[in-house]
């Protein structure tokens, strides 16, 4: 592997550069590519959301993510709603038409959507990973399936797809709706391995090991991938924000699971119900507030990873 | 202004042009009525309403501007309004009525309007079973014959005593009524079950103008024959439409905003908000809870002939488990009330509903989950964990909703939580409107589904108790003949309840021993539950008197505010342009 090298030149003479000493600090940090500052404030801001899961599920009563749990249109604590009602505590975030506490939904919604999107995005890679090693490292007849098969899937929209197969199936659960979204989400990793594959078969190392008699599958997994690594991270957190996006969108058309609550789903009925014109702002406000952390943490890790992958981005 | 300025300035006022919601054309706002459409235009080509189950063909404004009834029933008066018709005679057993038809109605085409017309649609009706609409199989179960006497009077024979078949047939008791189609048209159709109707033509005061899948357009007709003959002026609005506004938020803006001048059913929430943004916006009452009951009570329809909802039983232990009281707190906010029977709790009605509160078959207003727990452990069931299993298999129940509307939606949520507290894997399954009514309904494609079928009584009880009999049982899979009995209710009790409901059907209305039939047919109903009636319905539809006034209301009550109705045609005749 090649990173820690290049960043050696320039740690060789830190005097002479002039740099200070923050600067100095920050490119002994380059020692360990993975401890770039964007890569951890993604994964932070990731592992609240995670953190706000399973504490929630401790601390606060999950089962009020049902219909009539609480008073129905109660502002977040503190605040007043349309009718003069001042929130409480009972309600920090509020409630919904139909009284469901905005917090419990929170607290089972962002883990759900945040599952959906990982689990899709899963599958989705380790298809890509087989198909675009298969196709880069054997060649000929398979590569051209694979290709011309990944090429026609990527012009297909997937929301299109999947919004008449819902609506076609009515409700499903969230792990069919990850397995159906990863249906959607392979055919890039798919093309991008394979042009990795197909520059790094003629390599050095790579010849070295079919000299030496490695079996495909030998060289394919445990010669190339590894070097593969934060390059297939990069492709799979980009992934992973795609199919949260897909399955939102879906959810936000009401065609996610019914009964399951997700913050796509709360959007949804937060602007079915008329929360917009009623000014219940904390219903929608919140778990979109929540989806734009959620997808920032995404963008940075995803530059994060970046930057251990391409040395050249490393920023002092 | 810089020339960018310019061109976005040009870019704005084109999209909003192409994304308004009327092209205005040459008709200006102030001479323009919109009203609310709740659905989606199928098939904005076709005016074949005899071959549509789910209403579209007629609500996006033919029935309401261009097709008029033979007579409007008043709800305040509970007289008939005549209208195309002058007046009818029965024989003395009401097996035979001679209908005679107002001189002077012409078609906008300038042909004239009638009885060659209304004996033609009869027959038409009569022999095409493909026809399928519920009015025309309504008209088809009870029609022996028609014919002609004079150019204005036609005579019909029944198959049996019907006192109400008038109002039933043509008399928009409820939503629709049969409509007469010209036959200097339609005789040249091959096939009237495929024939389109287009262009369409009516006798009202509007003609057809344009339609697309989310609007259709109308034009008024200068030389509209009830104003020639002096039996009513023309309507002011120069153009109506029917525009589909989309969901509740949509129709809220465009309320608010002056874009809509009457909406369909919104929650007592919206409604507050929008009258907070828009003092121009009223509904039926001036107060909470602002809504009117439509004759359609809600109910929970199950399908008797799947297990385990084969059992009256467990059917039982379902309605013991819904809690009415907190549907109508939570999921009507209060605008409504419980049902204690099958039907609509209109003063009319209450001498049949106390009869069977009386005698001991009304519903309570709140549940006892207990009650419905032992029904269920009764027939097998054990409760492990969640839910209740029965050899392996856990109790569960799909619910279809129509995603038409929040009030299906959120009633059936508040009913799921309800069955999944007592240990009954309930969900909902929303589908579409044009599928919840063509696959899902008639053909008892459901489990249980959210809707109103028992609806029809408005000031007796037969016509609601009438769609439950056994002789419009078919198997799962046939079209329910006007959907009618799509519970598929069918035993020994279904049986017992149907003879007593047919022996009251042919005695005229008001008959004394009524009630006490009512009562006695009721307790089979109570016994197996082939449906659980649940709220009253509820229908806040508010109208923006900004551009237009004489919209009904409690305190101008010249009719009901339903005006998706075939009624429609007298709320248009009562507006009048706001200064």
């Amino acid at each position: 592997m090649t990173e820690p090298n290049a960043a050696a030149p320039e740690t060789a003479a830190p005097d002479a550069t002039g740099l200070s000493k923050r600067q100095v600090r920050r490119m002994k940090r380059f020692d360990n590519p993975w401890r770039n500052p964007k890569l951890i404030w993604g994964v932070g801001l990731l592992l609240g959301i995670i953190a706000l899961g399973l504490l929630g599920r401790i601390f606060w009563d999950t089962d009020m993510v049902f219909t009539g749990s609480g008073l129905p249109r109660q502002a977040p604590v503190g605040i007043e709603n349309m009718r003069g009602q001042v929130g409480s505590w009972a309600h920090p975030l509020g409630t919904d038409v139909t009284g469901k506490d905005i917090l419990a939904l929170l607290i089972v919604g962002a883990p759900n959507s945040l599952y959906v999107g990982v689990l899709a995005s899963l599958i989705g890679m380790s298809i890509g990973i087989f198909l675009g090693f298969s196709a880069g490292f054997i060649g000929g007849r398979i590569d051209d399936v694979i290709r011309v098969g990944s090429d026609v899937m990527i012009t297909i929209p997937p929301l299109l797809i999947l919004v008449v197969f819902q609506a076609a199936y009515g409700d499903i659960s969230l792990t069919i709706m990850a397995i159906l979204i990863a249906c959607f989400v392979w055919q890039s990793p798919t093309r991008l391995i394979r042009a990795q594959v197909l520059s790094m078969r003629e390599s050095g190392y790579v010849q070295m090991a079919r000299l030496s008699g490695a079996s495909t599958g030998h060289i394919m997994f445990r010669e190339m991938l590894p070097n593969l690594v934060p390059y297939l991270f990069g492709s799979f957190i980009a992934n992973v924000t795609t199919s949260i996006v897909t399955a939102v969108g879906l959810e936000v058309l009401g065609l996610g699971p019914q009964r399951v609550p997700t913050l796509g789903r709360v959007i949804y009925d937060a602007i079915n119900s008329g929360a917009l014109i009623q000014n219940l702002w904390w219903w929608w406000g919140v778990p979109t507030l929540l989806l734009a952390v959620m997808f920032i943490g995404l963008l940075l890790i995803n530059l994060g990873l970046d930057e251990v992958s391409n040395p050249r981005l490393r920023r002092l | 202004m810089t020339s960018m300025q310019k061109l976005l300035l040009a870019a704005v006022a084109a999209s909003l042009a192409i994304a308004g919601p009327v092209s205005a054309q040459n008709v200006a706002r102030e001479d323009t009525v919109i009203f609310d459409l709740d659905r989606t235009i199928q098939d904005p080509e076709n005016f074949n309403w005899m071959t549509d189950g789910t209403g579209i063909r007629r609500m996006q404004g033919a029935h309401q501007v261009m097709w008029e009834p033979l007579f409007i029933l008043n709800y305040n008066t509970g007289a008939l309004d005549p209208w195309l018709s002058t007046g009818f005679e029965a024989n003395d057993d009401l097996s035979a009525f001679t209908i005679t038809l107002r001189e002077g109605v012409t078609w906008s085409d300038g042909e004239a309007f009638d009885a060659d017309d209304v004996v033609f649609t009869v027959n038409m009706a009569l022999e095409n079973e493909e026809l399928n609409a519920r009015e025309v199989a309504t008209l088809r179960g009870q029609v022996a014959g028609v014919e002609k006497v004079d150019d204005l009077t036609v005579r019909f024979t029944l198959n049996a005593p019907n006192p109400r078949f008038v109002v039933e047939n043509f008399g928009v008791r409820i939503f629709g009524s049969f409509l007469i189609m010209p036959e200097h048209i339609w005789s040249a159709a091959e096939n009237p079950a495929t024939f389109t109707f287009n262009p369409p033509i009516g006798t009202g005061p509007y003609t057809f103008t344009s339609a697309a899948s989310n609007r259709a357009i109308w034009d008024r007709n200068e030389g509209w024959w009830g104003a020639q003959t002096g039996f009513a002026d023309l309507p002011e609005p120069l153009r109506v439409v029917f525009l589909e506004s989309g969901g509740e938020e949509s129709r809220a803006q465009l309320m608010a905003t002056d874009q809509l001048d009457a909406a369909q059913n919104l929650s007592v929430g919206t409604f507050e908000a929008i009258q907070a943004q828009n003092a121009n916006v009223i509904a039926w009452h001036a107060d909470y809870p602002y809504a009117v009951a439509d004759p359609c009570a809600r109910q929970l329809e199950i399908n008797t002939t799947i297990a385990p909802w084969d059992n009256p039983n467990m059917r039982k232990a379902v309605a013991l488990i819904i809690d009415r009281t907190q549907i109508v707190n939570i999921a009507a906010e209060g605008a409504t009330t419980p049902s204690s029977t099958m039907f609509a709790q209109y003063g009319s009605m209450s001498p049949f509903i106390d009869a069977v509160v009386e005698a001991g078959y009304g519903l309570p207003a709140s549940a006892d989950v207990a009650a419905g727990q032992a029904l269920i452990e009764a027939a097998g069931w054990v409760r492990n964990g969640d839910y209740y299993e029965r050899d392996g298999e856990t109790l569960s129940a799909e619910i279809h909703v129509n995603s038409a509307s929040t009030e299906y939606t959120r009633t059936i949520d508040m009913v799921v939580e309800q069955l999944q507290r007592a240990g009954i894997d309930a969900r909902s399954v929303p589908v579409e409107n044009s599928v919840f009514w063509g696959e899902v309904l008639p053909f008892g494609a459901y489990e249980m589904s959210y809707s109103w079928l028992s609806c029809g009584s408005v000031n007796e009880p037969w016509a609601s108790m009438g769609r439950y009999t056994v002789q419009d049982v078919v198997p799962v899979g046939e079209r329910s003949p006007g959907f009618n009995n799509t519970a598929r209710w069918n035993s020994p009790a279904a049986e017992a309840y149907s003879e007593v409901v047919n022996a009251m059907s042919s005695l005229p209305l008001g008959d004394p021993q009524i009630p006490a039939m009512v009562a006695d047919a009721y307790q089979h109903l109570d016994a197996e539950m082939p449906f659980i009636p649940l709220v009253q319905a509820y229908k806040l539809m508010p109208f923006n008197t900004t551009y237009w006034t004489g919209w009904p209301s409690n305190d101008s009550y010249y009719n009901h505010p339903f005006f998706h109705w075939n009624s429609g045609h007298q709320i248009i005749h009562n507006l009048t342009r706001a200064n």
